[in-house]
């Protein structure tokens, strides 16, 4: 039994961090925007936490807290350029800043010891630290979403014109919902530098891009469960099908066409449709018809 | 009391004048319709009023502030809402989440009590929510609250982006086709809603199509063709006016 606990909390841990990171790719897409900057934002956070910390003697909690806080701040400054573009472009221009941020962690090195990384970081979050951090933005994505925020976010994703004509002030929703996903990405990354001793550079490019984004593609854009139940997927997926040794990153890869093709609003917003749409109909059955106008 | 006035809009997408010299204006109780055969530049200048489109030059002004050079999101926000010619609905939302987005311009609470839900915040939504229902009822469309917009019939569809502009409580609503698609009962029904909306002190500018409803209940018209006001006065004056017929029928020779 204990042994069992030792083997799975290693995963839970990873799994929660990946949650963490999928809520941050999530806030963004929910407001419509194709941004993929959350590995970018998480590097941040991890080597500011860490310098702060292994070089700087900070104190791990203040360091999560400047990681965060520059998190916040990279997720501001990168809204003002990419306020003039959408789709496509956004994914263009993030992906580029996970680059730079990629490349200026390999090549300062006097700070971030370049390629060999940043050893010996505190181990100071364990699952229970990792659990309150998840439960915690959890709670403020599901508030946001189910405020008046939530609702001016699905209106610019599904048209953005309509969103304007009736006084929504996209610029302004865009700024926050970057400022946001760069908070949750850069606390992300902090959490993850305490949690495993060390941080490389290579760790923050396409290897966190692709697997968090496909959380959100997986589980779903729209209900705050989406992004968690997609990234746990995603992570214990992996691990269950250790037998089939290399070719498992085939039935991940499989699954994934499966859902874009198939699902393609994700797994728990196709469930939660079709709930909302035999409920909405049985509605209509029970009521009585109005005279007809 | 408001009033919306253009004074000699034109505007030009390149060599093309799509709308010259316009003045038209509407005041608070009354219906004004802007009709013309298609083409004739109706729907830019729904576009130029609501700040989409930038005017080449004229002043457009709301109770004498100037709002020609205005964004978009800044007209919308002094009170002037609109409804579009192709249906635009929030499709996967249900029709009550589609209204209540037609609120956003009431909202009072910051973003940063919504965003740690303040009980300011679940009081203005519970607030906006009664309101929707109301307004639901209004257009007899209760029923279709929890169901997706997407899933609507046409004309039910209409009626839930009239409701969405009328949650912003504006102060000049356009209506951009609003009865495409209908039969003549339906239009008339929404005629007399209408009429009962400009009755509550609302402004509105009907571009129609629909000749027999705009005669209807117009207090004014205004006619364009190929970008240019042709008449302007009463439904009867207007109707009588040799160049209107001549617009909508063509020139007298091939009538005989």
């Amino acid at each position: 039994m204990i042994s069992l606990l030792h083997a799975f909390l290693p995963l839970a841990e990873l799994a929660m961090i990946q949650c963490l990171l999928a809520l941050s790719q999530y806030t963004v897409l929910r407001a419509g925007v194709f941004s993929v900057a959350t590995a970018g934002y998480a590097c941040l956070g991890a080597y500011s936490a860490a310098v702060l910390v292994t070089q700087y003697g900070v104190s791990p909690y203040m360091g999560i807290a400047a990681a965060a806080l520059v998190g916040l701040i990279a997720g501001i400054v990168l809204s003002i350029p990419l306020a003039l573009l959408r789709g496509t472009f956004q994914a263009i221009a993030t992906t580029a800043f996970g680059e730079v941020v990629c490349a200026m962690a390999l090549y300062a090195e006097p700070i971030t010891q370049g390629a060999m990384g940043i050893n010996g970081i505190p181990k100071v979050v364990g699952p229970l630290g990792l659990l309150v951090a998840l439960v915690l933005v959890t709670i403020l994505i599901v508030t946001i979403s189910r405020s008046g925020i939530g609702r001016a976010f699905d209106a610019i994703r599904q048209d953005e014109t309509v969103a304007v004509s009736l006084g929504v002030n996209v610029r302004k929703y865009h700024a926050f919902a970057f400022a946001i996903s760069g908070t949750i990405g850069g606390l992300a990354g902090a959490l993850l530098a305490f949690n495993t001793y060390s941080i490389v550079p290579e760790q923050f490019g396409y290897i966190m891009v692709v697997p968090v984004l496909a959380a959100v593609v997986l589980g779903g854009r729209v209900s705050v469960a989406g992004p968690i139940i997609g990234a746990t997927i995603l992570t214990i997926l992996p691990e269950l099908a250790r037998p089939l040794a290399a070719q498992r990153f085939f039935l991940q890869g499989g699954i994934l066409i499966f859902v874009m093709v198939y699902l393609p609003d994700g797994i728990v917003d196709t469930v939660l449709n079709r709930i909302k749409v035999s409920r909405s109909a049985r509605h209509l059955v029970l009521q009585p018809q109005p005279r007809s106008s | 009391m408001t009033h919306l006035s253009l004074d000699k809009i034109a505007k030009r997408f390149g060599g093309l004048q799509a709308v010259s010299e316009l003045s038209v204006d509407v005041s608070s109780g009354e219906i004004v319709g802007l009709i013309g055969p298609n083409g004739a530049g109706k729907t830019t200048v729904v576009n130029l009023i609501t700040g989409m489109l930038k005017a080449s030059s004229g002043e457009i002004s709301l109770d004498g502030k100037d709002i020609t050079q205005e964004t978009a999101v800044n007209v919308a926000r002094l009170g002037i809402a609109r409804t579009f010619q192709n249906i635009r609905l929030l499709k996967h939302s249900t029709v009550l989440e589609n209204v209540l987005i037609g609120f956003h311009r009431q909202g009072r609470t910051s973003m940063l009590a919504n965003m740690f839900g303040l009980p300011s915040v679940w009081r203005e939504q519970a607030e906006f929510e009664e309101k929707a229902h109301s307004l639901l009822k209004r257009f007899h469309m209760q029923r279709f609250a929890q169901q997706p917009a997407g899933s609507l019939s046409y004309g039910h569809q209409r009626r839930v982006e009239m409701m969405r502009a009328l949650a912003s409580s504006p102060g000049v609503l356009l209506l951009d086709e609003p009865v495409a698609g209908m039969n003549d009962t339906e239009a008339h029904d929404l005629g007399i809603l209408f009429r009962e909306l400009a009755n509550d002190g609302l402004a509105v500018l009907l571009i129609e199509h629909n000749m027999r409803f705009v005669n209807a209940i117009s207090d004014r018209l205004c006619v364009l063709n190929a970008g240019k006001m042709i008449a302007k006065g009463s439904p009867n004056e207007v109707m009588s006016n040799p160049q209107v017929i001549e617009a909508y029928l063509g020139p007298e020779k091939y009538d005989a």
